[in-house]
C-alpha cells in the first residue's frame, strides 16, 4: 500500500488498546528503511523533514528527521476537533475503499490460553494519619 | 538457546539479568552506555561505551549484526526499548513478544493485553525471536563472577537528528523500578503545589514521584511521570495514590504493587476498592502531615 500511495508520512497510533504491543510502526519503518519518531507530542513539518518532539524515559527530545518517514503519536499531540452532525452525516458518503488482509499460514506468536489476573480486593479503611503510619509499621513498610 | 540482553545503562543491566536468570539460560549482556557491568552472572559484556543513546535508525542498523547470532533478545519494556526493539525486529524479520510479565519456557511466555484486564499465555512458534518484559515481574538477581568484557565498534548509519533532549534531574530513583511510589491527581492544583505536596512526601520516604493522566494533560505534572496504560507501569513495595479517583487505565499501572494505600475525600472513589489503605481525608492535610512524622 505504501508502494502505491507514495506517502511523505505515516501517522500511526502508538499502540492497539486491544492487544497494547505497541510494533506495528516501528517494524513498517524498518521495513521501509526509512526514519521514525515515536510517542509524538508535537510535530513540525518543513520542505523535506519533520521535527518531532517525542516522549522519553527521562522527558522529551527532539529529534530532526527527513522525510519521507513513520511518526507514532502520543496522548497530548493534539486535542481532536469537535464535529458538528451535519459534518458526520457527510462524511459517511465518501468513498471508503476496503481492502483484503493478507494472511501468513501461521501466526509467528500464538495466544494459548486467557486468564484473569488475580484481582486485588479492598483493604482497611483507616480513620487517621498515625493509624496508616502504624499499620505501614506493622507490615513492614515503613522503617 | 542463546539470550542476548540489550541494557541501555548500567541500571538498566541490573534489571536484565534478573530476567536472564529468571530464563534458566545462559545469557550475555549487550551494555550501551556506562562502565560495563561485570557483577551479574552474564557469560559476557558487550561493551560500545556510547557517550548518549542513538536515535532507533542507528540502533537498529548498528545492532543488527550483534543481535543476528543470537535466539532471543530481550530488552526492558521502557519507553527505549519500545522504541528500539521493534525496530530491530522488523529489520530482521524476527517476531516480537511485548510486555512479558513471566517466563513459562523459551517458547512461552506471559503477558497482559486490554490495559492489564487479562493475561494471554502466548507460544512463539519460530526459532528466533525479541521480546520485551517489564521489570517487576523479575526479582533482583543474585550476583554472580566476574564476566569477562568485549569492546564492539558498529558502524552507526541513519538519518536522523537529535536536536535537544531533557534529561532526568535526578536525586529521586527511576519510577518503573522505585521501592517506593507517590503519585498525585488533578486536585493537587498547579505545578509548585504537586512537588511541594507528592515531591515532599516522596523525599521523605527516598520514593518517586507519579502522576495520572489528568495531572500530566492539566500541565501539573512532567510527562514522563504519568503512571498507567499508556505511561508507566510500577509495582513497588509501597504505592500511596494522592487525589486519585482510580481510572481503569491508571489502576493498570499500579495494580502489581504490594501494598497500595489511597488518600483521598471521595470514600466512594474506585481507588478504594482495590487499595491495602484507605483514607478518606483531604490530601492537602494528610500528606503534609505524614511527610512531617515519616521525617522525624
Amino acid at each position: 500500500m505504501v508502494k502505491e500511495k507514495n506517502p511523505a508520512v505515516i501517522l500511526m497510533g502508538k499502540q492497539a488498546t486491544d492487544n497494547d504491543n505497541n510494533q506495528t510502526a516501528q517494524m513498517l519503518a524498518a521495513q521501509l528503511d526509512w526514519p521514525q519518531a515515536t510517542f509524538a507530542s508535537k510535530i513540525e513539518f518543513t520542505d523535506d523533514k519533520a521535527n518531532v518532539t517525542r516522549e522519553t524515559d527521562t522527558g522529551e527530545e527532539v529529534l530532526a528527521i527527513p522525510l519521507p518517514c513513520v511518526i507514532t503519536t502520543d496522548l497530548r499531540l493534539n486535542e481532536p476537533r469537535f464535529i458538528p452532525l451535519p459534518g458526520i452525516i457527510k462524511a459517511r458518503s465518501k468513498p471508503l475503499t476496503k481492502l483484503e488482509r493478507q494472511t501468513t499460514d501461521q501466526p509467528r506468536v500464538e495466544v494459548l490460553t486467557y486468564t484473569a489476573p488475580a484481582t486485588r480486593s479492598a483493604g482497611k479503611k483507616v480513620a487517621t494519619v498515625d493509624e496508616l503510619i502504624a499499620e505501614l509499621k506493622s507490615k513492614g513498610a515503613l522503617a | 538457546m542463546n539470550l542476548l540482553l540489550i541494557a541501555f545503562d548500567a541500571e538498566d543491566a541490573v534489571t536484565c539479568a534478573a530476567f536472564g536468570q529468571a530464563s534458566n539460560h545462559s545469557f550475555d549482556i549487550l551494555q550501551l552506555t556506562g562502565s560495563p557491568a561485570t557483577h551479574l552472572g552474564a557469560g559476557k559484556v558487550i561493551s560500545l561505551d556510547l557517550p548518549s543513546l542513538p536515535p532507533a535508525d542507528y540502533f537498529a542498523a548498528a545492532l543488527k549484526l550483534i543481535a543476528e547470532p543470537y535466539d532471543r533478545v530481550a530488552a526492558v519494556s521502557s519507553m527505549r526499548g519500545k522504541d528500539a526493539l521493534p525496530r530491530l525486529a522488523g529489520l530482521l524479520d524476527w517476531p516480537m513478544i511485548s510486555d512479558i510479565t513471566e517466563i513459562v519456557d523459551e517458547k512461552t511466555f506471559v503477558r497482559p493485553i486490554l490495559a492489564g484486564s487479562i493475561l494471554t499465555k502466548v507460544q512463539l512458534n519460530h526459532p528466533k525471536a525479541f521480546l520485551t518484559f517489564r521489570p517487576a515481574g523479575f526479582p533482583a538477581p543474585n550476583l554472580g563472577g566476574e564476566s569477562q568484557v568485549e569492546s564492539v565498534n558498529p558502524e552507526w548509519i541513519g538519518s536522523s537528528k537529535r536536536l535537544s533532549e531533557s534529561l532526568s534531574e535526578g536525586g529521586r530513583p527511576d519510577l518503573a523500578t522505585a521501592k517506593v511510589v507517590v503519585s498525585g491527581g488533578r486536585p493537587l492544583k498547579d505545578a509548585e503545589t504537586f512537588e511541594k505536596i507528592v515531591g515532599g512526601l516522596a523525599d521523605a520516604l527516598g520514593g518517586a514521584v507519579g502522576a495520572t493522566r489528568a495531572a500530566v494533560d492539566s500541565g501539573i505534572a512532567a510527562n514522563e511521570l504519568q503512571v498507567g496504560q499508556t505511561g508507566k507501569i510500577v509495582a513497588p513495595d509501597l504505592y500511596i495514590a494522592a487525589g486519585i479517583s482510580g481510572s481503569t487505565q491508571h489502576m493498570a499501572g499500579i495494580k502489581d504493587s504490594k501494598i497500595i494505600v489511597a488518600i483521598n475525600t471521595d470514600g466512594d472513589a474506585p481507588i478504594f476498592d482495590i487499595a491495602d489503605y484507605g483514607l478518606v481525608a483531604d490530601l492537602f492535610d494528610a500528606l503534609p502531615e505524614l511527610t512531617q512524622k515519616l521525617q522525624k
